[in-house]
């Protein structure tokens, strides 16, 4: 019961962990689709999703910007992610 | 059961541009007769698309919202795909987008900013 317990049953962390901390996260409000401005912010020059470690977003944005950017694709909003750049 | 619906829809950028409006009603023809509602219609016009569809590089866009039965809702999406003049379509229920869009605008006054 106590709160410590939830923690330590996952893989322990070498070292007090070392999550490097994202400079600052994006602040985001709405994600949608159609708001090809805002999620260019979470793609990489080469149309790759950037991960969470490097936004700083929580996982549940994670998640609803992920939906939106594969959405975005599919309407040819956004590139897909390629060499060709 | 009628839901919420998101529409999107890239058209042949070759077809004139004025003469999309009609076209469009025509395939939303099929929501009305079926007892759904077309609660707005948005036409972005031209863009460029982010890859060659159908060896295009532009394509006009269009969005509609719109209330109707799944059904109905799921006819328009295969008529649409049928057509020539279409190059891709995109159906998405919009409930969860307009709840989610309604709590971040209850938030924004509660955080002070």
């Amino acid at each position: 019961m106590a709160g410590k317990s939830r923690g330590d049953s996952r893989k322990p962390r070498v070292k007090g962990g070392k999550t490097a901390a994202p400079a600052k996260a994006i602040k985001v409000g709405v994600i949608d689709y159609k708001d090809v401005a805002t999620l260019r912010k979470f793609i990489s020059e080469r149309g790759k999703i950037r991960a969470r470690r490097i936004t700083g977003v929580s996982v549940q944005e994670q998640r609803l910007i992920a939906r939106a950017v594969k959405n975005a694709r599919e309407m040819a909003l956004l590139p897909y992610a390629g060499s060709g750049r | 059961m009628t839901h919420k619906y998101e529409l999107m829809v890239i058209l042949d950028p070759e077809i004139d541009e004025r003469t999309v409006a009609p076209s469009l009603d025509k395939f939303l023809g099929v929501i009305r007769t079926a007892g759904g509602t077309i609660d707005n219609v948005d036409i972005w016009g031209r863009r460029r698309l982010a890859y060659e569809i159908n060896k295009k590089s532009e394509g006009i866009y269009a969005v509609v919202n719109l209330t109707s039965t799944a059904e109905a809702a799921k006819e328009l999406d295969r008529q649409l795909s049928l057509s020539e003049a279409v190059l891709r379509t995109k159906v998405l229920r919009a409930e969860e987008a307009v709840a989610r869009a309604a709590a971040a605008a209850a938030e924004q006054p509660a955080n002070g900013r």
